[in-house]
This record gives structure tokens, sequence and C-alpha cells, in this order.
């Protein structure tokens, strides 16, 4: 997984750049957004981090001209400014997520795992979130390597949640995904279908319940 | 006690002075009517002297009539002489009763009715004037006929009832043409009073609608001349706020970029050093100095929040309609690792609920409502996110935290929103600037924070009741 950092503060890099790489990602880092305009024309990456307050050319523009030239690559603004106008801009214009300085580390490793993840599904069919496996052509699930056997109710609950890990997913979100087999389906067979999941996955599977919300697939236990 | 924070105030129409139309009708309803009046006075003395001359003429011609019976004699005596039919057709008239009399010149008796009043005449001859006789105001005149015998007077007097029935029909008729242009008059003054001070009354309406937080200038081009000096110092007004908030939120955005670029730095480096091996023996004061790091960063995101929520700086905030409900679920969902943590458990129990408000500003101040209800409530605690359209006469919508950890008791409540102070007794690592900046975005909102006990006076509830977004 290649990570490029684009980022103008060296100690901020510096440290990214080193916690990222000690989560297992291979990562690079630029100091402009003319310097990794050059780089991406030579290197593909998994995930871009890009900080907006850049000199010269900023953040914003970087995305705009990446997205026009074609670039899909997933991207996580990293910065220090967070005032809603920003935010929604960038969004806007095409990022896929926003983290706030100062940010913990193992929390800007969740969000790169997270987003990769997220970009990775459509194209590849495996999905694996913390001792969870599944093989999305096949509908097959794993839980450290034990296959487990799901209903095709279960299932497209599990995949919905899967596909959005770390994130809560609405219930009217997951009643949807198995109304098609069902009609008049009420959010209470959505509760009945978690706890069967939760049954059949085991205590190293977290899915959490976000009450009046939905529900959230975590990678990790703790 | 509860605090409310920013009661709404709004001066309606003008109370005390007086309006420049209600000063412009005064100024000229009330001499036009009475010019009018005085108008009516003048047409009626001028229209009835000519009537009084019609009347007096014909009674004169009647004088004249009965002085051509007076036949000269031989002997030089008059000789008068009226025959019944002449006189009844002298006497015959629709209205009046008529009356003469004839006097030679010494005062003896020709004919008539005796004790008729005889008019003086001097220059005029004929002569009129006002008399009484039988018990009626009459009209005279008396004709002076030179003969050879004297001057004989004939007097001819009518009662009044035709000149007055006329003079009465003349005033009516008077009164009632000048009343018509009275009132078109007026009608036509207050129409133009009203044309006239449109240009006003649309300015008025549009700054009557503008909403408290709107700065953009004011549409000059109806205004009149005399108004536009004043439009333009408010819109010169409205331009200064505006750029001093603008100038203060991107003076904030520089601020936050310099304070947290630095901290997020020496952050991860601590991070990574605490993993580090080698620096096994200073694991300690590593995790102090991360931990204080973190305060520092949580201590600058709050001072920055609470100046971008304070009025110079909210006045550049966009306000947009938005729902409550997303916000609501948007927190809990953002501060769900945070109370998976702590083991609490965090829910939302929200109905949709249309306000104005800056996203921003009140994203800040729901994270600031959990953030205080996660740390101050106990593990296996509950906190929950409400918001929904509050019961009230005029359309409210709220949005509330409950907790059930201590709570906040009631002589403190008032105290909580203080910048940076913290209750007696007070817990964890916050900097006490939370409530001090959701009261700030309450009232940038013009919304009432509530401070008070939770469900059977258990924990505590924060609720900040927001105006109702109008009907679009």
């Amino acid at each position: 997984m290649r990570i490029l950092i684009i980022e103008d503060d060296a100690l901020v890099a510096d440290g990214m750049r080193r916690g990222l790489s000690q989560s297992g990602f291979a990562v690079d880092h630029v100091s402009s957004a003319e310097l990794a305009e050059a780089a991406l024309t030579q290197e593909n990456f998994d995930l871009l981090l890009v900080d907006l307050g850049l000199p010269g050319a900023d953040g914003f523009d970087l995305i705009k001209r990446l997205r026009r030239g074609g670039n899909s690559a997933p991207v996580l603004i990293v910065t220090a400014r967070d005032a809603l106008a920003d935010r929604v801009s960038a969004l806007d214009l095409g990022a896929d997520d926003y983290l706030v300085k100062p940010f913990a580390l193992p929390e800007l490793a969740a969000r790169c795992r997270a987003l990769i993840r997220r970009s990775k599904s459509s194209s590849n069919s495996d999905l694996s979130i913390g001792p969870l496996r599944l093989d999305i052509s096949r509908r097959e699930t794993k839980v450290h390597a034990r296959p487990v056997d799901l209903t095709r109710r279960e299932w497209a609950i599990l995949e919905c949640l899967a596909l959005h890990a770390g994130q809560v997913v609405a219930k009217d979100r997951l009643q949807q995904a198995i109304s098609s087999w069902e009609d008049g389906i009420t959010t209470n067979a959505v509760e009945v279908y978690i706890s069967r999941l939760r049954g059949k996955l085991g205590d190293d599977v977290a899915i959490r319940t976000v009450r009046g919300l939905g529900y959230r697939l975590d990678e990790t236990v703790a | 006690m509860n605090r409310a924070v920013n009661g709404q105030t709004h001066p309606g129409g003008a109370t005390g002075s007086m309006t420049i139309r209600r000063r412009l009708l005064l100024i000229l309803l009330a001499p036009l009517t009475l010019l009018l009046s005085l108008g009516i006075a003048l047409d009626y003395a001028a229209g009835t002297a000519p009537l009084h001359a019609a009347f007096d003429q014909a009674l004169a011609n009647e004088a004249l009539a009965v002085a051509a019976q007076l036949h000269p004699r031989a002997d030089g005596r008059i000789e008068f002489n009226l025959s019944p039919q002449a006189i009844e057709v002298l006497r015959s008239d629709k209205y009046d009763s008529v009356y003469f009399l004839v006097l030679g010149a010494n005062g003896e008796f020709f004919g008539g009715d005796d004790g008729l009043p005889v008019v003086e005449t001097g220059a005029a001859n004929p002569a009129f004037r006002d008399a009484q006789f039988a018990g009626h105001a009459i009209r005279a005149a008396t004709y002076r006929a030179a003969t050879p015998a004297g001057p004989v007077a004939v007097t001819v007097a009518e009662t009044t009832h035709k000149r007055q029935h006329a003079q009465r029909r003349m005033l009516t008729s008077i009164i009632l043409s000048d009343m018509v242009q009275l009132a078109g008059i007026l009608a036509l003054v207050w129409l133009g009073v009203r044309l006239g001070l449109r240009p006003l009354l649309s300015l008025r309406a549009q700054i009557d609608k503008r909403s408290a937080r709107d700065l953009a200038p004011l549409d000059e081009t109806d205004v009149p001349g005399e108004v536009r000096p004043l439009t333009r110092a408010l819109n010169r007004l409205f331009a200064t706020v505006h750029a001093s908030a603008q100038g203060q939120l991107q003076f904030l955005a520089n601020a936050a970029h310099q304070l947290r670029t630095p901290l997020a730095g020496l952050q991860t480096q601590i991070e990574l050093l605490i993993q580090d091996p080698a620096a096994a023996q200073l694991h300690a004061p590593l995790k102090g100095m991360l931990d204080g790091t973190r305060r520092l960063g949580h201590t600058a995101n709050q001072l920055l929040a609470l100046a971008r929520a304070e009025p110079t700086a909210a006045a550049a905030a966009d306000f947009h309609a938005l729902d409550l409900r997303e916000l609501a679920e948007e927190a809990v969902a953002g501060q769900f690792d945070l109370a998976l943590r702590r083991h609490i458990d965090l829910g939302v129990e929200a109905a949709g609920a249309r306000i104005l408000g800056s996203r921003w500003l009140l994203r800040e101040l729901l994270s600031n409502l959990v953030d205080n209800a996660l740390a101050y409530t106990p593990a296996n605690g509950r906190v929950t996110v409400r918001c929904g359209p509050s019961d009230a006469a005029v359309p409210q919508a709220f949005i509330e935290v409950e907790d059930d950890g201590p709570g906040i008791a009631p002589e403190q409540r008032s105290r909580v929103v203080e910048r940076f102070y913290r209750a007696p007794g007070t817990v964890g690592d916050g900097c006490g600037l939370g409530l001090a900046i959701v009261e700030e975005i309450a009232r940038a909102h013009r919304a009432e924070l509530k401070i008070g006990a939770g469900a059977h006076g258990v924990g505590a509830r924060v609720r900040v009741t927001f105006p109702a977004a109008a009907e679009q």
C-alpha cells in the first residue's frame, strides 16, 4: 500500500511518514503541490494525504487538477484548517475524508486503511477488517481463517457494514439492503439479523450498536 | 437557576414619534379643510347677492306697476284706481304673501294695507329694506312717484319664504359641490402622500424582512434622494462590520494553522518516541509530554472555537437552513469512539427540526456538549443526544444532551458557562471553555441555553432552544 504525503511542514511530514511506515504502509513525501504532480506522473499511489495550506498551489488546486486529470486515488485531507467552508469545498472537489491537526497516529492509520479499503472494494473482491475476511464475489466469510456460514440476508447486512467499516451505517440503510428479498421488513428484523451475525462471527468481530442510529463494524474489538 | 441567553428584541414600527405619513396628513389636511370651509362661505355670499337683487328687482317692478295706476286729475289731485282683478293679480304669489300701500305726499291713504312699513328713499329710488309686518318677516320696496301733487309713496312688500327657500337651495348645492371637491382633494392628498412615501415604505420592508445577521448592502435603486445618505451610512456600517468579521475569521484561520501545525508535529513525534524501544526508560515522562501536548491542542481548539463564535467573527459565518437531526446523528457518530473508550452508551433520539444556523458553529456546540457529558459521566453511564421541534406557541426547535452522571448543582448552573470556570470537585482535563463556547454559539443563533437536571432529577441535561427556520 503506497501513500504519498503532500505536506510542507517537515516535522509533521516526518511524524506521519514514520508513523504510517510502522503501520505497514510504503510512504513517500513531497512538500508542494507541484512536486506531488510530478511524482504522480511517474508512480501510482493508493492514497494521497494532502495538506490544504501548501506554498504555491494549495491543496484545493492540487485536488481539483488531479481529479480533472482523471486521477481517482483516494484523498485524505490532513489540515490545520477546520472551518466548514474548507470542509465542504474540499469534499466537493473530490477529497474523500478530512482529518484536522493535531491528530493521533492510530487515528491517522485507521483512516488511511479505511479509505484504501473502500477504494479497493470496487475492484478487489476481498475485504479484510481485523480478523474478518469477506470474499465478495464468492460470498464467503471467514473469521481467523475459520469459514462462517451466513444466510443471504445476514451476508447482505455484513457486506454493507464491511464496505463501510469504521463508519456508522444507519439502520434504515441496512433495512434497504435486505428489503429486496422480503417486503414489509421492519427495522426489528435488522436487529434480529445483527444479533444472529454477532453469534455466528464470535466476540472477535466487533459490530457496535449506536443507539438510535445504526451499527458500526470495527477493525478492533478494544 | 436557568440562564437565558439573549432574549429577542425587535422594536416594531414607530412608537413615540409620529410617522411621516401622519405628520404630512396633519399638516396638509387641517389647513385644507379650513380653506375649503372658507370657500363655502365665500361662494355662498357671492351667490346670494344677485339672487337678492333679482328678487328686489321683481318687487320694484311691482311697485312701478302699481305707481302706473296713479292718475293726476284736472284739479291737481291724484286719483288712484286699482281694480279688484288687478289687486288679485298683484297679490297672487305661489309662496309669499304680497302687501302694498300707497300714501300721498302728506301721508294721505290712497289704498292698500294700512300700517305697512314704508322705506325712506334717499338717493336710491326705489329703495328696499327688511322689516316686520303682521308678525312676518318681510322685504319692502318703496317707489316715490313724482306727481303734480307731490311725491306719492308706493310700497310693495312680500314675505321672505321664496328668498329663504332659494337661499337654502343655493347653500345646499354649494355645500354639496364643495364637499365633493373637499373629498376629492383629501383623497388626492392621501393618495399623494401614500405614493410619495412608497419608496420609504419599501425600504422599511426591505430592512424589516432582513435577518438580523444579514450584512448585505441595502438595495438603493428606489431609495429617494432625501433618504439616500441614511442608507449609504447603513451600508457603510454593514460593510465595515462584515469586513471586520471577515478579517477576524481570516485571522483565526491563520492562527489555527500556525498553532495546530507545530502541535501536530510535536504530538506525532512524541507518539513515535513512546513506541520506540530505544526510549523505553523515558516512557513515563514521554507519556506526560503527550498528555500535555494533547491538552494544549484541545485548549487551542477551544480558544479558536470560542473566538469564532464571538459576535465579531460569527457575523461572517454562513447561516443556512439545516436539520438538527443530521447534526445530532453526526455528533453521535463522531464521538462514538470516545464513548466506547469510556464505556458509555452514547445514543441519539432525533426528530427532524429545521433551523437557520451555521453548520460549523453548531457542530462545535454539539461536540462540546457531548464531550462534557462523556467527560463527567462514569463508566456504564448513558448519554443521549435529542432534538426535535419543541412544543411552544412560536415554532421552535431544540437540541439537548442528557447524561446520568453527577449532574450540575443548581447553584453552579449559571457559573459553568463562564470562561475557564470549573466547578469545584471537577475531574478530567477540560479547560473550562466548553459551556462558554456553547453559550456563545447559542447567542449567535438567538437560541436559549438551559442547564438543568436529567430525567428523574439524575444527571445533567443541557438544552438549546432555537427559533425555528421560517417556512420558505
